[in-house]
């Protein structure tokens, strides 16, 4: 079921895609919706006040914005897709605040409802969140960053070569691996690492059980661990032998 | 190691594991750099909000009970 019918989805496509900085900031176009659900959830609640949460939905908007939006950057790689997130996940929460009974789970609420968002954005253009690769063998299970580091040897006159290493990265290289990794891995990671969700907590807001959520993390830590030595490499943060 | 630092690893691993580190140098080490990394991924908070996609949503929210906020 669509669940706003009437709104056009227009897709900026790929030519005005940029990364991260440098780009230049649009409004939100859906203005117009997002203050309709406004005013709705506004009729709604005035003749429901007994099953009205007590925070009003700007509070908790407010609290949860930064971090709402750090989500949403770094489950879509890229601003424009992810301010679109961050609209599509406030008209959401706006038309089922009402729904939410308990304030206290606000947060957990509002990031499901950014992940079920993201979840149906893609679906339409053909890209999963939960998709994961079939192989049996999985090429990063083996890898181990702190491993490959001792026996690469990057700064070898360093006393403390390892955290050298983690030293090289800036926020926007993190960023940048970040955004290789498989979503369906990369999105367990954020919510429990970054947004300091317990594994329970992340696998119902992604809706999956506990198990796959702890083998998709652990997939995730190992993606992400091959990508920081992988992006080292790629730009000359670090020289090993066996690279010209 | 990062499981461990998640809490999310079962008791028994747990014990095993913490055992282990009492004797052995290079997973204390190992532990360590585990650490730093898990830091340096939960202080990734992404570039922040565009000041001008904030202020909509100000707006937006100001529809509401507490209108006249500018930012």
């Amino acid at each position: 079921m669509k669940l706003f019918p009437g709104s056009v989805w227009e897709y900026p496509g790929p030519a005005t895609r940029l990364p991260f900085d440098g780009m230049p900031t649009r409004p939100f176009d859906r203005f117009e919706e997002m203050t309709t659900a406004m005013l709705e959830a506004a009729e709604g609640s005035a003749g429901a006040a007994d099953v009205t949460p007590q925070r009003p939905f700007a509070d908790v908007v407010r609290e949860y914005l930064d971090r709402l939006y750090g989500y949403c950057i770094h489950l879509c790689g890229d601003r424009t897709d992810a301010e679109d997130l961050l609209q599509d996940t406030l008209i959401r929460a706006m038309r089922s605040y009402d729904g939410l009974r308990d304030p206290e789970a606000a947060k957990t609420w509002l990031f499901t409802i950014a992940t079920n968002c993201a979840r149906d954005r893609w679906r339409t253009r053909g890209r999963m969140l939960d998709t994961v690769p079939l192989e049996a063998g999985d090429p990063d299970d083996d890898f181990s960053l702190f491993a490959t580091i001792a026996i690469e040897d990057p700064f070898p006159y360093s006393d403390e070569l390892h955290l050298d290493f983690l030293r090289l990265f800036e926020d926007e290289d993190v960023q940048a691996v970040f955004a290789t990794l498989t979503p369906a891995f990369r999105a367990p990671l954020l919510l429990t690492t970054i947004h300091g969700f317990s594994c329970k907590e992340a696998a119902a807001i992604l809706g999956v059980p506990i198990g796959t959520l702890l083998s998709r993390l652990h997939r995730g830590r190992k993606q992400l661990e091959r990508g920081l030595w992988d992006y080292a490499i790629r730009r000359r943060l670090v020289t090993v032998s066996d690279e010209t | 190691m990062w499981a461990y630092l998640d809490h999310s690893l079962g008791p028994r691993p747990t014990e095993e594991l913490e055992a282990h580190l009492e004797t052995c140098k290079r997973c204390c080490g190992e532990l360590e750099f585990s650490r730093e990394l898990r830091g340096l991924v939960a202080a990734s908070s992404g570039p922040p909000l565009p000041d001008d996609v904030r202020y909509r949503i100000e707006q937006l929210l100001g529809t509401g009970p507490d209108s006249g906020q500018d930012r």
